[in-house]
């Protein structure tokens, strides 16, 4: 370990920008060399998901994609990142003086550009990129609840299949033309400047729904609200099935494509933004007292009541904003996928990244979902693969891999020359 | 700082050296095949049969030396995507195969909860698929990319009333199906529709309905036996048909029962034993007494896999057969796969009379095949036998 700190140490005096200007030099090598390399490297194609799926495919062909990792990835970020770490130091301690708002906004947008040359190769890059997005907007939903409220909640599928079926219906009904609901009534020019408003009806009815989760069971605790929000995963899929008008058990389909790249990045943004200030709020201190000891925070004024309330609807809400945007990438949603399935996914999601964290709720839904991705070709394998490493991190890390961490915006983008090192981590 | 340089470059290297292994592999025109199975997840069984009739199909093809086409032999591979029985996983696995494999044709996925959303993806980049299974009407509507092997629920369902009215001459049914799993549900109301136009409104007596992995029917049979119905209907899985079919005789259920395609699993009779014995199913094919290419097929698969194929393993090889067929009659393969794509989806909508395996079949301008029904019969010694055989 202290080797390998000691071989990463040139690079500890590149700041976020630099890592940025890194991926950015990588993807525009792949961009416009990818083909050609993967040509003299006897690869079929560009390697999508870092030759991940081809090595398990073709054994062959690992040195291939390995080398092709190394070329197009690994040297252009390093080496960019670590040249021009002094100009990139520069920039920003030039961002730093900005307001923190716009050196953020200038940091995502210039991570926006890199994903988005990223996924521009293939479609297929696109997908995988949306749907990974989407379940760090389920992960941090549920983290609210069961990591920063403490409670063990089941009924995020739920609450998802709510929105999805919410968003479906008001788009479905408004902007396309369709066998279920006939004609527009809107003009679907329309419809991609009214999504945000759609999703966010999507959102409302979840988090209506699960008053009806939370009014009977924040009497009660731990395992009793883990089994009632565990009845409404099945009383929502049911009462789907059985409604006649909006499809029952066939689902509905042919929603129009709203859900772009930069749509579900923004969302994921913000998702990020609010739930960030929300668990930083006095709310989300409180909830954390309740979590720690209920009997405590009430006596110290605390609302618990309403606190649980209002954190477990903000959940909800989140999740049915994410249900809004999968029924809007696949372009389908049936009752049967948010089942139980859906559950132990997004529950993996969460205690793999870890419980209380930003970071981990990212790391959570990006490493579970590339794994799954990346691992599909295994076939049977991959169920035997994943659950392992799950049970290995709750062994050695029982709270996830990053837990119980506050994200720090200014410090991740603070400029990282030698000068300022005292003041850092 | 210099450690690392010379790793990396020692890894550079090394890398470079062994990629040479990968020029038997270089950069010619093959003929790519996508199946998308659900190798994994609720139904692995059916992901099975579609893997194994896939690389019996491969095996042929390879044998005879690729597929030819406009006079020219190319070599053909197949690229198997596991879709988890998700609907998610089939959309990407599709996209994938679409533009990163670049395949000619798809075939799968095989449930229609899948096939919906993935035909929907096949279509919009232009690429024919096959669901050999799926027999939700909505797989193919207004997607001319998309295609299907098997006849549809609106069809199957007259044929099954049809049947049972000249078979038994019955004028009162009963119906027992499960509510959250669209194929029951489907096929269940279309045949009430049917029978009812029979013979009057009301005709189907009792119209009784469960849950996906209810285990105990007894109310609903007992409802169905009190009202008076000759015959009971029950379109479900394997392993819901050996409950329902156990329990109704135990409670008192005298009549006929009939299922569907969905009951030509060979693990029914396994676990219903000889209480389904003399029961009527509607299917695609039968294996006992079959002839000719079929009879070839099903003995192939026996000998290689260890037991007779079931429906979903005949209808993929139907679909792997279409498939080869469309590309041979593609004209030239241009090496653009986007036209090669097209020029292979207007030789599948113009193929007539086609001799499949599970019978003869034509596609309608929907992508739907027109192909006749099977009646088998569940014989004494527990085989299914060919019965009758009912067309359009």
């Amino acid at each position: 370990m202290e080797k390998l700190k000691k071989l990463f140490s040139p690079f500890s005096v590149v700041p976020l920008a630099g890592w940025l200007l890194g991926g950015f030099s990588a993807v525009l090598m792949e961009y416009y060399l990818g083909d050609l390399i993967s040509y003299y490297l006897y690869l079929p194609k560009i390697p999508v998901l870092f030759g991940t799926l081809i090595m398990l495919k073709k054994p062959l062909l690992i040195p291939s994609a390995l080398a092709y990792d190394l070329i197009v990835y690994i040297v252009p970020i390093f080496l960019v990142a670590r040249l021009t770490a002094p100009l990139t130091n520069g920039l920003a301690a030039l961002l730093e003086r900005m307001p923190l708002w716009l050196a953020t906004l200038i940091h995502l947008a210039a991570f926006y550009g890199v994903l988005s040359t990223w996924a521009g190769i293939s479609d297929y890059r696109v997908l995988v990129v949306k749907l990974t997005m989407i379940s760090v907007i389920l992960t941090l939903s549920l983290n609210v609840i069961n990591g920063y409220q403490g409670e063990f909640s089941c009924s995020h599928p739920g609450f998802m299949a709510l929105g999805a079926y919410a968003s479906s219906i008001l788009t479905l009904l408004l902007f396309a033309n369709d066998k279920m609901f006939g004609a527009p009534l809107l003009n679907p020019a329309l419809g991609p400047y009214l999504f945000p408003l759609v999703l966010v009806f999507g959102g409302a009815v979840a988090a209506l729904g699960s008053l009806i989760v939370a009014i009977p069971s924040f009497r009660t605790r731990g395992d009793y609200l883990a089994i009632i929000s565990l009845a409404f995963l099945f009383i929502v899929k049911s009462a789907i099935e059985n409604l006649e008008i909006f499809g029952g058990p066939r689902g509905m389909s042919s929603q129009p494509n709203y859900a772009t790249l930069p749509v579900v990045f923004s969302w994921m943004a913000l998702c990020i933004w609010v739930v960030h200030n929300f668990t930083t709020s006095v709310l989300g201190k409180a909830l954390n007292a309740v979590r720690d000891n209920e009997p405590a925070a009430n006596s110290m004024t605390v609302n618990t009541r309403k606190t649980k309330m209002t954190a477990f609807m903000f959940g909800a809400f989140w999740a049915g904003v994410a249900g809004g945007l999968f029924a809007h990438v696949l372009r389908y949603v049936n009752p049967g996928t948010f089942g139980l399935n859906k559950l132990a996914e997004i529950l993996a999601m969460v205690y793999f990244g870890g419980l209380n964290s930003i970071y981990g709720s990212i790391v959570g839904a990006l490493s579970i979902s590339v794994l799954s991705e990346a691992l599909r070709p295994l076939e049977l394998f991959k169920w035997i693969i994943i659950p392992l490493i799950l049970i290995l991190v709750m062994i050695y890390r029982p709270h996830g891999l990053i837990s119980f961490t506050e994200l720090n915006v200014k410090g991740l983008i603070r400029p990282r020359n030698k000068a300022r090192q005292e003041g850092g981590e | 700082m210099r450690k690392l340089i010379y790793l990396v470059l020692a890894a550079c290297v090394l890398t470079l050296c062994f990629s040479a292994n990968g020029w038997t592999l270089g950069r010619e025109t093959v003929i790519k095949v996508g199946i998308n199975a659900p190798l994994t997840g609720d139904i692995p069984k059916v992901g099975e049969g579609t893997k194994y009739a896939a690389e019996m199909w491969l095996e042929d093809v390879t044998k005879a030396g690729g597929i030819e086409v406009g006079g020219k032999k190319y070599p053909v591979e197949l690229v198997i995507e596991d879709n988890e029985s998700k609907a998610e996983s089939a959309v990407t696995a599709n996209t994938k195969m679409i533009t990163q494999d670049d395949v000619m044709i798809i075939i799968g996925p095989q449930s229609s909860k899948q096939a919906i959303p993935a035909g929907d993806v096949a279509n919009n980049y232009q690429t024919p698929m096959i669901s050999p299974w799926s027999t939700n009407p909505d797989t193919t509507a207004g997607r001319p990319y998309v295609f299907r092997g098997c006849f549809l629920d609106p069809f199957q369902g007259p044929v099954l009333a049809n049947f049972v009215t000249e078979e038994f001459g019955f004028t009162k049914a009963a119906v027992l199906y499960d509510v959250a799993s669209d194929y029951p549900k489907g096929l269940a109301e279309f045949f009430k529709a049917a029978w009812e136009e029979k013979h009057g409104a009301g005709s189907v007596v009792a119209f009784e309905s469960f849950t996906t992995k209810d285990t105990d029917f007894s109310s609903q049979l007992t409802k169905i036996i009190k009202s008076g119905a000759e015959v009971l209907f029950t379109p479900q899985y394997y392993n819901e048909v050996a409950l329902i079919v156990n329990q109704a005789k135990d409670l008192g259920w005298k009549g006929p029962i009939v299922g569907s395609d969905s009951w030509g699993s060979a693990e029914t009779v396994q676990l219903c034993g000889e209480a389904c014995y003399g029961l009527f199913f509607s299917t695609h094919y039968a294996a006992a007494g079959a002839q000719g290419a079929t009879k070839e097929f099903i003995d192939r698969y026996n000998a290689k896999y260890g037991y007779v194929p079931d429906d979903v393993g005949a209808l993929t090889w139907d679909a792997l057969r279409l498939a080869q067929t469309a590309i041979e009659g593609a004209g030239e393969l241009t090496g653009d796969i986007k036209k090669d794509r097209t020029a292979v989806r207007d030789a599948l909508a113009k193929i007539k009379d086609f001799e499949g395996i599970t019978g003869k079949m034509t596609f309608t301008e929907e992508g739907d095949p027109i192909k006749c029904a099977v009646i088998v019969k569940i014989s004494d010694k527990g085989e299914y036998e060919f019965y009758k055989s009912i067309c359009p």
